[in-house]
């Protein structure tokens, strides 16, 4: 045998082993008609999913590596971050052993893992993409960290562990939340929106009740406020009982400035009220009926019909 | 640098391209020399007539005669003794692991004996809800993180040692299939395939069973 073939044949045997050792971690679950989807038993007597691949709320079962299949019950869903909790009986497998996807760089070797049926663990393979800091992701939902390979997501993959070379799992890898290259949920998000799901039964999001849109001053009205910014936010609706309205916004309030960063993007106050805003308050510029005012908003707790 | 070209060039040499008709004109796919003395191996859906054109690693064509066929298990074997090939060596996937590096030889679109890389999921019947309309359902197949086309079909899965593991055969949800060598043996001696050399037995209430 070749020194190619001996290193090709131990690179296998390593996957393989990684395969193997994050395999005793990973569950099939059936949430869904016809084809299961994947968990990984991230806690004790906790596994956790994808979201979207959670189709029914009552008799959700979960298929363990020894192939006995336990009843599930359904401890929370985030929507945004397409993440689902799931029970089932403590003590009768292993806990995930994580890495920090901090750690993994574009090139690094990974595999996908899934468990459908009761052929064992199954694996894609592939190579990190791309990573990068915190995002927001189309579903609403901040993620901690960006992290994309070249894995093929297979139907039923959804749910099941972004896994390195040595084992380890950095987190969950969304079929939702995939394009072109596979979108995993990194670890820390993972455990951030289980702590939420399970302390409250939802993860808290910052609202204030106000729809905006980008606007432009006219060069008059911008030199005669004196103001810096070319543009704003101009307030399209309020809700009754929102934050937005209980601090005097009005439709037609142009918001040049969110604590005093200025800002002519919607999303510029979607992060303004991300992270643990809920509680705070934010100082907003704005221009009313010609004139420069300033209001003070309560960030409030997404109403739960919308989240 | 870890590399495939050895095994892929030996495993190259063992590789033929199957075209249907005695002109070989028609479409094809690959082919497999599974023992010396010109005994082939490809796909039934690659040969529906009896005489085949198997055109050789070297760029010669010799003629080839369809001399057994199972469309269900998608297995067809050629004898063209004027090809005078090394046969594969041949190896059960049911020892390698999910997760064990595959490769596979082909001609995907026309692209004379390309090699493609992934991992093995699983040997075995297709998850429920995987299965296409008209589909045996208990089929053991080396199932493959593998990306195959068409060209692939007939053509070798193989292990990081270069053993054949599995005929390439078609495509379900992108998931690369493959029959199971043991399985292509028994086809080959004229066997009936076995029982679960490369696959589970059908498991109570999940399938009909036949009685």
């Amino acid at each position: 045998m070749s020194a190619d073939t001996n290193a090709l044949a131990a690179l296998s045997d390593q996957l393989a082993d990684a395969v193997a050792q994050a395999g005793a971690a990973t569950v099939a679950v059936h949430g869904r008609p016809r084809l299961a989807s994947t968990g990984v038993h991230w806690r004790d007597g906790i596994v956790m999913t994808t979201e979207g691949t959670i189709r029914r709320e009552d008799g959700i079962t979960v298929t363990l590596p020894g192939g006995d299949t336990v009843p599930a019950t359904l401890a929370g869903r985030d929507r945004g971050t397409d993440l689902a909790v799931l029970r089932i009986p403590a003590g009768r497998l292993p806990v995930a052993t994580k890495g920090d996807p901090a750690a993994l760089k574009p090139g690094h070797l990974v595999l996908a893992l899934a468990r459908l049926d009761e052929l064992g663990a199954r694996a894609a393979f592939g190579a990190v993409s791309a990573v990068g800091g915190r995002w927001r992701c189309w579903k609403g939902g901040e993620i901690d960290r960006l992290v994309q390979s070249d894995l093929v997501i297979y139907p039923g993959f959804g749910g099941g562990p972004l896994v390195d070379a040595a084992g380890r799992i950095h987190g969950l890898n969304s079929g939702g939340l995939s394009r072109s290259l596979a979108t995993t949920i990194p670890a820390g998000t993972v455990d951030r929106v289980l702590d939420q799901l399970v302390e409250r039964g939802y993860v808290s999001r910052g609202w204030i009740g106000a729809a905006m849109q980008p606007v432009r001053f006219n060069p008059a009205a911008r030199q005669r406020l004196g103001l810096a910014s070319e543009g704003g936010l101009v307030i399209v609706a309020v809700e009754p009982d929102a934050p937005a309205a209980a601090a005097g916004l009005l439709v037609g309030d142009v918001i040049v400035s969110v604590n005093g960063s200025p800002v002519d993007d919607p999303a510029q106050v979607v992060e303004a009220l991300a992270g643990d805003a809920v509680g705070k308050s934010l100082r907003l510029d704005l221009v009313r009926g010609g004139q420069r005012a300033n209001a003070d908003v309560l960030v409030g707790e997404r109403p739960r019909e919308r989240r | 640098m870890i590399s495939l070209a050895a095994a892929a060039e030996r495993l190259r040499a063992s590789v033929v391209v199957v075209r249907a008709g005695a002109d070989g004109r028609a479409g094809g796919g690959a082919g497999i020399a599974w023992r010396a003395g010109g005994v082939v191996v490809t796909s039934a859906h690659v040969v529906d007539a009896r005489d085949v054109t198997v055109v050789l690693p070297d760029g010669g064509a010799v003629p080839g005669e369809v001399v057994r066929r199972d469309p269900r298990r998608d297995l067809a074997l050629v004898l063209a003794p004027r090809a005078a090939l090394p046969p594969v060596r041949h190896a059960d996937p049911a020892r390698l692991r999910p997760g064990s590096l595959l490769f596979a030889v082909g001609h995907p679109l026309g692209v004379v004996d390309a090699v493609t890389t992934g991992v093995l999921q699983a040997t075995g019947p297709l998850p429920p809800g995987l299965g296409v309309p008209g589909m045996p359902g208990d089929l053991a197949w080396l199932q493959a993180d593998l990306r195959l086309a068409p060209g692939n079909s007939g053509g070798p899965v193989a292990d990081a040692e270069g053993r054949v593991v599995g005929v390439s055969a078609m495509v379900v949800a992108g998931l690369g299939l493959a029959v199971p060598a043991p399985d292509v043996e028994a086809f080959v001696a004229g066997e009936a395939p076995p029982r679960s050399a490369s696959g589970r037995t059908p498991r109570r209430g999940r399938r009909p069973a036949y009685i």
